[in-house]
């Protein structure tokens, strides 16, 4: 990996406000609104409370949306005629990768410590093992959505199909329970969705898949293999779906 | 550059075809065989579509060849791109928006392991009044300069340029080829393509001309405009069908064509038609002109075109 070229990814990465915004300022505020200092924030699972709960969800968020953007950039640059530029260079396309990969996760790194941090501070309380292991499943599944990120920029080619990308990111957080507790068969369908997963996966260390209604009542748990199926099944389709693209877009050229 | 160094570009056989769908595969190369010596200015000169940028991606590892062969200075193209002895400015490089042009000729730097000084290049290119300028608010002439400081930055010794001055004004484009020659002076081979015939009829010491991926002409700027040379004689005549249709039946006349009472004859031997011309036919006015490149390059382009 070239350190001047990292150092350039992210500091291109750290002088746009927008994007800031959008992957941190958001979510966190997010979290702030409904998961600090409500009612229920205080209501105990198995190695946290709900507050903690929820700050996961929100950290979840912004964090795909950091690596969805990076992703989609990647594909838009490289697209662009930026590949070629760097196709005159030493860097090879695994170096590429590599940058872009270090990337994506020091941005979604920005959400979750953000967030993690004001948590701390705002009454979300957990487990030594709950925080660590929650925050690594976060930062190491957000990967998968940078393929999401390459896949979208590769089949539009364009800016905003990304921003578009980063944007519908927001149903699938509703629909993955991110943002509130869903009940009944929005959440069986709920199940299915890409989002879910991740986000049941990074809150596990925390409720040991069980989830907990309105009242705290503890109902039917996910089971782990589903969780990690979740995940595994979307990962492939969006590696498959990017590789897909990326060799039609190579055929063409 | 002594005698035993390798040539800058030795092309054996290339091919490039692209699948199509529905339809045959197209060879946008078709068989070229260049070789490029070591401080040669080539131009490579043809209509859009002759395949002078598929060439150029396979010159430059790029674009993998269908068939044939290719090596830069005596290695794989990818090689030379590695150790910086080959670059390029590409007729399509894209750059990034959010960067400076400081910025992005820091970046391409420092992908290099040895590369030369960033402020020196920036001066040798004229970037320094707009260094801090965001790319996006940079004009197509500042941004194709841009790219020729990135290509400048491995110290090449081959340079690849793609439609260089596409895009600039006359004076932008004056400014490049200045700094061209100073490069060019310090030992560098150049091979440029372009479809601006006083380019390379200007620059370069050596034309191959391209169409329908095939090279159809190479040799020196004058061996190429005399190879359909065939000057112009214009004369007035009293009776322009009548003598036009003796001509025709002349050798070594490409063709005739009567404009009211003149005359005018491309032939490879204007001598001896203005001779004839003035003895037998009474011509008058007669004027007898050289042929420029364009002409070489339309009667070499055009398929249909009868080359005695």
């Amino acid at each position: 990996m070239n350190r001047t070229y990292t150092l350039f990814e992210l500091r291109r990465v750290f002088r746009d406000p927008v994007t800031l915004f959008f992957v941190a300022g958001l979510p966190a505020f997010l979290y702030l609104i409904f998961g600090a200092s409500q009612d229920y924030s205080d209501i105990a699972l198995r190695h946290g409370n709900v507050a903690m709960s929820i700050l996961v969800g929100m950290a979840a968020y912004g964090a795909v949306t950091a690596t969805t953007g990076v992703g989609g950039m990647a594909a838009v640059e490289r697209m662009q005629g930026w590949g070629r530029q760097l196709g005159l260079t030493p860097l090879t396309d695994a170096g590429f990768v590599a940058t872009k990969a270090f990337v994506a996760a020091v941005v979604a790194a920005i959400p979750i410590s953000l967030i993690y941090l004001l948590g701390a501070f705002t009454g979300a309380s957990g487990t030594t093992g709950a925080w660590t292991l929650s925050a690594v499943v976060l930062l190491v599944g957000a990967v998968t959505w940078s393929l999401f990120g390459l896949a979208v920029g590769t089949a539009f080619r364009s800016e905003a199909a990304v921003s578009a990308a980063s944007g519908s990111l927001v149903i699938f957080a509703f629909l993955g329970n991110l943002f509130f507790p869903l009940s009944g068969r929005l959440l069986d369908v709920a199940a299915f969705t890409p989002l879910y997963g991740y986000a049941a996966l990074a809150r596990y260390p925390i409720n040991e898949g069980y989830l907990t209604d309105s009242a705290g009542t503890e109902v039917a748990p996910d089971p782990l293999w589903a969780l990690l199926l979740n995940v595994g099944v979307w990962t492939v389709v969006f590696a498959a779906t990017a590789v897909w693209l990326v060799r039609r877009g190579r055929a063409r050229q | 550059m002594n005698d035993t160094s390798p040539p800058a570009v030795e092309a054996r056989g290339l091919v490039k075809s692209f699948a199509r769908r529905g339809q045959p595969p197209v060879r946008a190369v078709d068989g070229v065989d260049l070789r490029i010596a070591a401080g040669e200015i080539v131009a490579l000169l043809g209509p859009n579509g002759a395949g002078k940028t598929t060439l150029s991606d396979m010159l430059l590892g790029l674009t993998e060849p269908s068939a044939g062969s290719v090596e830069i200075l005596g290695v794989p193209p990818r090689e030379a791109v590695r150790s910086g002895r080959v670059s390029a400015v590409l007729q399509t490089g894209g750059l990034l928006r959010d960067l400076t042009v400081r910025e992005t000729v820091q970046v391409i730097a420092g992908l290099f392991p040895s590369h030369a000084d960033v402020d020196d290049v920036i001066a040798r290119t004229g970037l320094g009044p707009i260094a801090r300028r965001k790319v996006s608010k940079c004009s197509g002439g500042e941004q194709q300069r841009l790219r020729f400081a990135l290509a400048l930055l491995p110290e090449p010794d081959l340079l690849v340029l793609d439609e260089p001055t596409a895009g600039m004004d006359v004076t932008a484009r004056r400014d490049f080829w200045a700094a061209m020659r100073a490069e060019a002076a310090a030992g560098r081979t150049i091979l440029f393509a372009t479809h601006y015939l006083a380019e390379a009829d200007q620059f370069a010491q050596r034309i191959v001309m391209m169409d329908g991926g095939r090279v159809i002409a190479d040799g020196t700027t004058a061996a190429i405009r005399q190879r359909a040379a065939r000057r112009t004689v214009s004369a007035k005549v009293a009776h322009p069908d009548l003598v036009a249709a003796a001509l025709r039946s002349t050798a070594g006349v490409v063709d005739v064509v009567v404009d009211g009472d003149h005359l005018r004859v491309r032939a490879a031997d204007s001598d001896g038609v203005a001779r004839t011309l003035l003895a037998d036919h009474g011509a008058t006015d007669l004027l007898i002109a050289d042929a420029d490149l364009e002409e070489a390059f339309i009667a070499l382009t055009t398929p249909d075109e009868v080359l005695a």
